[in-house]
């Protein structure tokens, strides 16, 4: 038997990495983030081409005229230009750089730089002049950003070991930009369901306008370049039905019965048969429809051309339209651009249109209920592929738009000359085409500039870096997904809400507490997105085989019974209830034989969705929805009947009947089974070692300090040059595993250590969650860990771009006889790496050409040690400029460190204890950490404890416990079961163990909890925190401490503080911090007329002068000691009594000092001295500026 | 001995007191890509000459680093 750790296995991998990867399932974890990426660049398949080439397709010509009439125009000649092949490259060296054998470029060296890894974007431009020959251009378009592992990685494909040779992890995921160094992870976010017609009541709609009602229907309709076009329509009491869409994040109106007429030419009575449908016994619709094609007459538009004509004449200025254009092309081009742009033919989008209103009545009447749009099942992903292209085509929109308002000018100006190809050339290069910049910019800040909106509700929060604090923290970033930055701002909780239609979906455990709680949410561990532009022509033959009727039903046919059946927004036809299911059924069957050898023949994607919705009273409105689009959530299930692997998705989940355990199944209703229970939680959630027998709330804090833990977070630690990394140098795999570890391959992550736990309140040093560190444990290396800090010196910071160098690196002659520096730096001006480091300490050297002196740079920050240092090349022929400083800082564990076991049981070490005052067991066993019996009972992580005995059963017969949560019952109980090895292995049944003091050595009358439960060292470390002053700087102005830890400020002692030190009566304390601590001050006052200001220090004179009447113009506005100075000078020395050179022959604050009051005629009478704040002084200044006087009541 | 100073020697009598020529100064640093050494002079760019990488590390101090343990 083995022990279940797979030690050996494990270093056989890490010494002779492999050629495929060890763990695929962390591997899949990033495949929303690769897969989408690689959807832009490449096909899928045969029919569904990359998406670049769709979106240039769908950018549409530009075209401008040249103002020069002809014969046969008197707009003149036409030029017309567009953009395709637009293709992305591997990133390479730029071709200036001549000494690389190599010229790809691979991560490792960006991130080491702090440079972006991108590849060259370019495409094709064409151009037609009149009706001249087409004539083509390569155009750069810059260096786009690129996913690392993705299609156009240079990493892509690589196994472990060459991964290893490239300076990366052995299972390097990939997902992310490296963006000035920085990895940089898009965000998902949630999306509505994509061309699903959604139900919406909402009373901020009521108070759009007269005759407005909160009735809505809303669509999400998605291009085949997934790009989006939001549509809604809105219910008006007037009975009119009006669309609304943004262009250029400008709304607009429309009458339903417009846009209608327009698509197909409908008459009043098509109108009436496609929205009422067989219902004619329905008088509300009947009755509404009648008045919506009456409140259409208004417009006067009978025909297709007319309506297309009135679209394209209000639209013209809104759309940018072409000159050429006639008002029914551009009506033409709105209803493909903005209407249903899901869908090409228009008879689709007046059916679709026809059932969204259909839809609209039904929720007005009741007949239907409103759809959640907080729920899964309405929700979808957006995908950062998807956003990337949609911001791609978009700047490749406005390259376009740039080259034709710059025809314009020329063409105003007279410049233009579009027979002239040097002039064409030069006009094309003019316009800025940077989109790799723009989409820099994007992955930089997460902002998103953008003319169009591109149909999103933010413009900002896109990206997040991810942090490598730790394994978990990492791989959490890319599977987080986050509701959007709109609804964190809501008052209303109901979007945070954990619903049953997210189940398998979002982890219900792995939401963090707080602000964003229920908003940034993470994909259970199983849950996959579909990423796939599927072929859909296979479906829709396979539904008319089984008895869809095609299309919209003949009015013979029509009766109230038919339900729609929908393929990706599109309505394919109409069947009754029965043949519904009959076609759900079998097409269920279909899609899982397409799994069968020798299947394949229907052709039905492995992620169909199909979501038959049934017939009730107020629910849903049924229909049988089908779904094969990409962003959608889909996760395994099996199939009991088959037994084989289904994909679910989140719409038809809600219809399905899943059993969880087999318990669960009900003969006749049950189809599917869960494959584990634990495929619920996400990979964070999953790695809590018996969770489900913890209170809930723990099993979140944990997922919360999992992540914030001082683990390992890679295994590259000399290839990196993150700002801080944090490390475990003493990391163990734990005994209690659940089983997902060895999938994930979180053994090459340690994220703490086993420690021999002891809970019993022993030293009174441990209350309030505050634990006892064995001081031999300490000394053994428990929980010791270190910092790297990397830093950048650039030393181009101290020159303006495009100034010869005059700084550089190194010692100059100046320096050769100081024994410090020579000692810590090298000639090169740089420090030897191994050298320890103080705060203060010369770290590295330069030489200034122009002073022709060294300057030295001393060193920040807490004592380490120098770790690497690497040296940067900052351009091609250039000498040394950039170098990045690695240093190492050691942090043992000390008191006021944070460590926690999995189980959401954080604590503080309050003391380092030595081993032989810790208490000892019978076998002479002593805990490495001593907690506190109080932190049980009202938590109830009861996992903790049976984490315990199960790790200390595991540790005395040398296996790994499965700690997967979910497999004990009442029957089989956890604790009989570790209790039973731990009786085999001569132990207590209970865990529990007879005790002895270490002081005193008596036994103690309780038996003592001890067993092993892993620790964590929490990255919270005193060293970070601790702030403490009495004194220090101040603020200059107010003579108060200053704030901030860095700066060596204080805390501040605020009001609510002070309010509680009043209520305990401790005055001195609180004259100790409000005055001696801060500002303390000397002031004087004039007891007689009671200001602080007017007291003022003047020079001792040993005979009075009369100044009364002797003030000149001169003197005027001076006070009395000014005044009395220059008389002072000008008697002497008889010259011109200017006011400067008068101050400077008094040596003001020198020699002996009278004090006079300025207001008591300058008598020196009531003066005398008290203690005030500073900033007291402060406040009278300010209140004379206004002409208020403070008066002191002084006795 | 290209006048760059041993670490861990006293500097040689020659030298102590003045510079070295700046010309003559080269230190050894190693290729993070291949792992060559690199001998490169002040105002020289960056790159490896085996590979022509563009980071180099700076070799670990050959002189004893001992610290106080305590």
């Amino acid at each position: 038997m083995t022990s279940g750790f797979r030690t050996l296995e494990r270093q056989r991998k890490a010494i002779a990495p492999g050629s495929t990867h060890e763990y695929p399932e962390a591997q899949k974890l990033t495949a929303p983030h690769i897969e989408s990426f690689n959807s832009i660049w490449e096909a899928a398949g045969p029919r569904t081409p990359a998406l670049v080439d769709v979106a240039m397709g769908l950018v549409g010509r530009q075209s401008a005229f040249d103002g020069k009439a002809t014969g046969e125009s008197a707009r003149g000649t036409r030029i017309e230009f567009w953009v395709d092949g637009l293709r992305l490259d591997h990133p390479a060296l730029s071709a200036r750089e001549t000494r690389s054998a190599n010229r790809l470029v691979y991560p490792t060296e960006c991130r080491q730089r702090g440079i972006s890894y991108r590849g060259r974007l370019a495409g094709v431009l064409h151009y037609r002049v009149g009706d001249g020959p087409e004539q083509t251009e390569e155009r750069a378009f810059g260096q786009l950003p690129v996913m690392v592992r993705t299609n156009r990685c240079n990493l892509q494909g690589m196994g472990p070991a060459e991964l290893v040779r490239h300076h990366e992890e052995a299972e390097e995921m990939g997902g992310y930009f490296i963006i000035n160094g920085n990895e940089k992870v898009m965000r998902l976010l949630i999306a509505q369901r994509r061309n699903h017609v959604l139900a919406i009541q909402r009373p901020s709609y009521g108070s759009r306008g007269p005759g407005f009602t909160p009735f809505a229907t809303q669509i999400r309709c998605v291009r085949r370049d997934q790009t989006s076009q939001t549509i809604t329509m809105h219910y008006l009491s007037t009975g009119s039905l009006l669309l609304r869409f943004a262009m250029r994040k400008q709304e607009y109106m429309v009458p339903l019965t417009l846009v209608l007429r327009a698509l197909v030419g409908a008459s009043d009575r098509e109108m009436f048969e496609a929205i009422v449908g067989g219902d004619a016994d329905n008088i509300f619709v009947r009755d509404r429809v009648e008045l919506l094609l009456r409140a259409g007459k208004e417009y006067g538009v009978y025909t297709r051309e007319q309506a297309l004509a009135y679209l394209g004449d209000k639209f013209r200025v809104a759309m940018y339209a072409d000159d050429a254009a006639t008002n029914a092309e551009l009506g033409a081009l709105l209803l493909d651009r903005m209407v249903m742009v899901h869908l090409d033919d228009h008879r689709d989008k007046f059916n679709m249109l026809a059932h969204m209103a259909r839809k609209l009545y039904a929720s007005v009447s009741g007949e239907c209920r409103e759809d959640n749009p907080d729920a899964q099942q309405m929700q979808e992903v957006y995908l950062p592929g998807h956003l990337y292209l949609a911001l791609i085509k978009e700047k490749v929109e406005d390259y376009l738009l740039g080259i034709r308002a710059e025809l314009g000018k020329d063409a105003r100006s007279g410049k233009i000359d579009l027979y002239n190809r040097r002039y064409l050339a030069r006009l094309f290069a003019r316009v800025p085409g940077d989109i790799g910049q723009k989409a820099q910019y994007f992955l930089a800040t997460g902002n998103l500039v953008t003319r169009s909106g591109l149909d999103m509700q933010q413009m900002s929060g896109y990206t997040i870096v991810a942090e490598k604090l730790n394994y978990l923290r990492y791989l959490s970033h890319f599977r987080c997904i986050h509701r959007g930055a709109f609804f964190a701002e809501l008052k209303t909780t109901g979007v945070r809400k954990l619903l049953p239609e997210g189940w398998g979906f979002l982890c219900p455990v792995h939401t963090p507490d707080g602000a964003p709680c229920g908003l940034l949410n993470h994909l259970a561990h199983k849950c996959r997105v579909t990423t796939v532009v599927e072929e859909t022509a296979g479906v829709e033959r396979t539904l008319a085989r089984l008895g869809v009727a095609p299309g919209m039903p003949t009015p013979a046919l029509r009766t109230a019974e038919l339900l729609t059946v929908q393929l990706d927004g599109r309505i394919v036809g109409y069947c009754s209830e029965a043949v519904a299911q009959r076609v759900a059924h079998q097409l269920r069957v279909l899609k899982l034989q397409r799994q069968a050898p020798g299947a394949g023949l229907a052709m039905i994607p492995a992620t169909l969705e199909i979501g038959l919705v049934p017939r009730s009273t107020g629910g849903q409105l049924p229909g049988l929805f089908l779904f094969t689009t990409p962003a959608r959530f889909v996760r395994p299930v099996t199939h009991l009947a088959t037994r084989l692997e289904d994909l679910v998705g989140s719409f038809e989940q809600v219809y399905m009947e899943i059993a969880c355990l087999d318990e669960d199944v009900r003969p006749g209703a049950t189809t599917h089974q869960e494959v584990l229970p634990t495929n619920m939680l996400s990979a964070v959630a999953n790695l809590t070692p018996f969770c489900d027998f913890n209170q809930s709330p723990r099993n979140m804090y944990q997922c919360q300090m999992g992540k914030q833990t001082m683990g390992t977070p890679m295994q590259s630690f000399p290839y990196r040059t993150d700002n801080k990394l944090y490390r475990l140098q003493t990391g163990q795999t734990p005994i209690c595993r659940p089983r997902i570890y060895d999938d994930y391959g979180v053994d090459g992550y340690p994220n703490g250590a086993n420690a021999v736990v002891a809970v019993i309140s022993y030293t009174g040093y441990d209350m309030e969650d505050a634990m006892i560190l064995n001081k031999s444990a300490h000394e053994r290396g428990f929980g010791y860990g270190t910092i790297y800090k990397t830093e950048y010196v650039d030393l181009g910071k101290f020159r303006k771009p495009g100034d010869p160098i005059t700084l550089h690196f190194g010692l100059g002659r100046d320096m050769l006889a100081n024994e410090a520096v020579m000692d810590r730096i090298d000639v090169d001006g740089l420090p030897f790496p191994g050298v320890r480091v103080q705060d203060g300490d010369p770290l590295y050297a330069a030489v200034d050409d122009v002073r022709g002196r060294t300057k030295l740079f001393k060193y920040k920050g807490e004592a380490g040690y120098v770790e690497t240092v690497r040296l940067l090349s900052s351009g091609v022929d250039e000498e040394l400029q950039v170098v990045a400083l690695t240093f190492r800082i050691p942090r043992s564990p000390i008191m006021g460190d944070k460590f926690s076991s999995r189980h959401g049981q954080k604590g503080v070490c309050s003391q380092k204890f030595p081993a032989v005052d810790m208490p000892f067991t019978e076998s002479g066993m002593q805990p490495d950490v001593i907690i506190n019996p109080h932190a049980f009972p009202s938590r109830m992580t009861i996992g903790m404890f049976v984490e315990s005995i199960a790790a200390k059963a595991g540790a005395l017969h040398g296996v790994c416990q499965d700690a997967t949560p979910f497999q004990f019952s009442e029957t089989h109980t956890a604790a009989d079961y570790f209790g039973e090895q731990l009786r085999r292995a001569g132990y207590n049944y209970h865990g529990s163990e007879p005790m002895y003091s270490g002081v005193t050595g008596q036994e103690m009358r309780a038996d003592i909890y001890i067993g092993v439960v892993y620790y964590q060292r929490l990255r919270h470390m005193v060293g970070d925190k601790y702030q403490v002053r009495t004194t220090g700087p101040i603020n200059p102005l107010t003579q108060q401490p200053i704030k901030g830890r860095k700066r060596g400020g204080g805390i501040r002692l605020g009001e609510m503080e002070r309010d509680a030190l009043i209520a305990h009566g401790a005055a001195y304390f609180l004259q100790d911090r409000l005055m001696n601590c801060s500002d303390y001050s000397l002031a004087y006052v004039c007891r007689k007329c009671g200001s602080v200001l007017a007291p003022i220090a003047i020079p001792a004179t040993s005979h009075v002068v009369d100044l009364t009447g002797k003030r000149g113009v001169a003197f005027s506005g001076l006070s009395a000691a000014e005044a009395r100075a220059i008389m002072a000078t000008s008697s002497s020395t008889s010259s011109s009594s200017s006011l400067a050179a008068a101050q400077a022959a008094v040596p003001m604050g020198k020699g002996p000092l009278d004090l006079v009051c300025r207001l008591c005629d300058d008598s020196a009478d009531g003066i005398t001295m008290v203690a005030l704040p500073y900033v007291f002084r402060y406040l009278a200044t300010e209140l004379m500026s206004m002409n208020m006087k403070v008066t002191l009541d002084v006795k | 001995m290209d006048g760059s100073r041993p670490h861990g020697m006293e500097p040689l009598p020659q030298f102590q007191g003045q510079a070295p020529a700046p010309k003559m100064r080269a230190t050894s640093y190693d290729c993070m890509k291949c792992g060559k050494s690199n001998e490169i002079k002040i105002r020289e760019p960056i790159r490896c000459f085996d590979c022509g990488y563009r980071i180099l590390v700076k070799q670990r101090t050959k002189r004893m680093v001992q610290f106080e343990a305590r």
